[in-house]
């Protein structure tokens, strides 16, 4: 084999790797790429080609699919309580998991290493096992059928993560800079709001995103404990899955692009975590 | 701090929404029914448009059965109407629904005493019914074995005839609803075991039931192995995959509707012992928590009249359970479904099941029984004698626990039905 000193590959060594990571690169967008391209195409196909082999690789943009949900009653109070319960769920989330993950990174108390087990249980017993007793509490203390009574379960369910990443966001960051804060004029709550949170904001969105999500695809709970109130996923998952084909590509893609859109506006902050440059 | 003035917007908005969002007080029709889009759609537009405020919800079964016992457990709640198969029903407590006589009862007298669920008063009203058949691309009846009439078929001869489309296109072209949310199950318990031992829980274990299973083994062979993914079989034969298919009449509709002149149904075959065939029955009834009575009853009412059963039928592909006259006019699907359930029930050898009842909570695991018998003889290749001498006491236990006599065309019996 070569030795460490050589630091320049033979040029077919170096061609053929760039071919691999080209190739791996490509892969990787075709995995992502392709059946959402399959999703846009039947959804804007219409019932007949759906149902045909091979599939015309240029929509024939029937929009019949999509208009039927159009008039699909309650679609839009749908989207808009879908959107609500997951911008509710990001913002609590946030609230309350990061000062956990902050309390974890810097402050040393009895019990943390348990605590930080305990968080994750919140995941370790399945909705469906849950939605019962929440549902029988919410009917009593008239949250039932809330948009806040459910973003607080999908609160529950998101909180572990928050906790988790912003504990490893707030670990990240040497306690020197904060102390240099400290010596420079600043209190606690200065020094954590002019230095720390500049440098971890995009972590935070991540894990706001993640809860965004979280709370977009949850289903279960979303059924039980709501009913006029309901969320997109609610309203439609259950009902696509019987579905005739092309209602559920259309459908699919119904609950696809909301979430996709909300992706693409804040990449930027994902992009920033990973330490690509902002672009 | 951009940030966090857009966060506190938002957050302004989301307060603003909130309070923006008004309480109706329409009667809450929660359904395990009617549930794609297309179905509730209907049932919202034109089965339901005339009964006043109704908000038809249809769901899957944990969601629907998980707030119904909260709601029951809580002592209050929204609920109004439920809408569900008799399966769903008996495995409730009979205290937690509404007593509903005098509101109207269906045209059959079999239907009306399993809506009692065992006690001696209507718990729910049936609400519309069907039944599994077959149906088949016409492409697939030039293949059909000599001398066999497709309204007359025999399991020897289904298993010929897609052995015949196997042979001429190099594909398994039967197609089996084994898929997750198939509903083989029924197979099994209304179309097979009655064909072939004239019983379903006497006869688990008998002789008849392992030739019946060396039948099904016979007939696997010939099927379209991605069977196991099969759950609507309207959308095979819609591409193609599969040619001859058995499936409940509302998950074939959308084949006769969209191409009403490519597609045959017909009834289900016959065994030794004649043409097993089993109903649907969905119901609709009222939980005792439900906030408007008296709404909820006109609502059960309005269900029951001809012109919504009508309606219903249109909507749903499920039939009518009072007598009415038929349009003449109905779509594909209802035409070619009805003619193939009178065809099969008016068979000269017709061995009409009943839906398995008094199985109250056990009825999952009953026929969860079965699918596992399915998939141990079936899919596994397991020895058929070992396997139902296997599952015989595990049957023996469910039936014991739940006490449900024997049902047809099993032979009655006094207390629990005995497995021999």
């Amino acid at each position: 084999m070569t030795t460490v000193a050589t630091d320049v590959a033979p040029p077919d060594a170096r061609k053929a790797g760039r071919y691999v990571y080209g190739a791996a690169v490509f892969l990787l967008c075709a995995w992502v790429l392709v059946p959402l391209y399959f999703l846009l195409i039947n959804t804007l196909s219409s019932p007949e080609s759906v149902n045909t082999f091979p599939k015309a690789f240029i929509p024939e943009f029937d929009l019949g699919s999509l208009l039927f949900f159009a008039s699909f009653a309650g679609m839009l109070d749908a989207l808009k309580n879908s959107i609500l319960v997951a911008l509710l769920t990001m913002v609590l989330s946030i609230v309350v998991g990061a000062p956990a993950g902050y309390a974890l990174s810097r402050f040393e108390f009895r019990g943390k290493e348990l605590f930080r087990m305990l968080i994750l249980l919140t995941r370790a017993f399945p909705l469906p096992l849950l939605a019962l007793p929440l549902a029988v509490m919410f009917i009593r203390t008239g949250l039932d059928d809330t948009v806040i009574g459910l973003a607080m379960v999908h609160t529950t369910l998101a909180v572990p993560f928050a906790v988790l990443i912003t504990f490893s966001l707030f670990s990240g960051i040497p306690l020197e800079l904060e102390e240099a804060a400290w010596t420079l004029g600043c209190t606690r709550l200065t020094a954590f709001t002019k230095v720390v949170l500049p440098l971890i904001l995009p972590g935070i969105t991540a894990s706001a995103i993640f809860a965004f999500v979280i709370s977009w695809n949850e289903v279960f709970a979303a059924a039980v404990l709501t009913i006029e109130n309901r969320t997109l996923t609610a309203f439609l998952l259950t009902n696509l899955e019987t579905s005739p084909l092309h209602l559920k590509f259309a459908g699919g893609f119904i609950l696809v692009v909301p979430a996709l859109i909300f992706i693409f506006a804040v990449r930027k902050y994902l992009f920033a975590m990973w330490g690509i440059a902002n672009r | 701090m951009s940030l966090f003035t857009k966060l506190s917007g938002a957050a302004s908005g989301v307060a603003m929404l909130l309070s923006a969002t008004v309480a109706q007080a329409d009667v809450l029709f929660w359904s395990t029914q009617a549930k794609p889009v297309e179905e509730a759609q209907a049932m919202r537009e034109n089965v339901l448009a005339s009964a006043g405020e109704v908000d038809y919800q249809p769901n899957d079964g944990g969601p629907w059965l998980t707030r119904l016992n909260a709601e029951l457990q809580a002592g209050s709640g929204t609920i109004g109407v439920l809408g569900a198969l008799h399966g769903d029903f008996s495995a409730m407590n009979a205290d937690d629904l509404v007593d509903l006589d005098g509101l109207g009862m269906s045209a059959s007298d079999t239907f009306n005493n399993l809506a009692k669920l065992g006690t001696d008063n209507l718990q729910y009203i049936p609400w519309m019914q069907a039944s599994y058949i077959m149906a088949a691309n016409k492409e697939a009846l030039q293949y059909l074995p000599d001398g066999a009439d497709i309204n007359a078929l025999t399991y020897d001869q289904l298993i010929a005839w897609a052995g015949n489309v196997m042979e001429a296109t190099g594909e398994a072209k039967f197609g089996f609803p084994a898929g997750p949310k198939g509903l083989k199950h029924r197979f099994f318990q209304g179309y097979l075991y009655p064909s072939y031992t004239n019983g379903v829980v006497r006869t688990f274990a008998s002789d008849e039931a392992v030739t019946a299973w060396e039948k099904m083994r016979e007939l696997w062979a010939v099927t379209n192995p991605a069977s196991t993914n099969f759950s609507f079989l309207q959308e095979q034969l819609l591409s193609g995959d599969a040619w001859i298919v058995f499936d409940h009449t509302s998950r074939l509709a959308q084949a006769f509707n969209e191409r009403p002149d490519d597609f045959v149904a017909f009834p289900a075959p016959a065994g030794p012992t004649g043409r097993g065939f089993m109903p649907v029955l969905a119901g609709v009834g009222i939980p005792r928590t439900a906030p408007d009575m008296d709404a909820a009853k006109a609502l059960v009412q309005h269900m029951l009249k001809p012109e919504t059963q009508i309606a219903t039928l249109r909507a749903t592909n499920f039939f009518p359970v009072v007598d009415v006259e038929l349009p003449g006019d109905l779509p594909p699907a209802v035409k070619a479904a009805g003619d193939a359930v009178a065809k099969m029930s008016g068979s000269a050898d017709a061995n009409p099941g009943l839906l398995p009842a008094g199985l109250g909570d056990k009825g999952g695991e009953f026929s969860q029984l079965y699918t596992e018998t399915f998939e141990r003889i079936v899919l596994a290749g397991q020895d058929i004698r070992m396997v139902l001498d296997d599952h015989k006491p595990r049957l023996q236990a469910i039936m014991d626990a739940s006490g449900a006599p024997c049902w047809a065309p099993d032979a009655a019996s006094d207390g629990p039905c005995p497995v021999e």
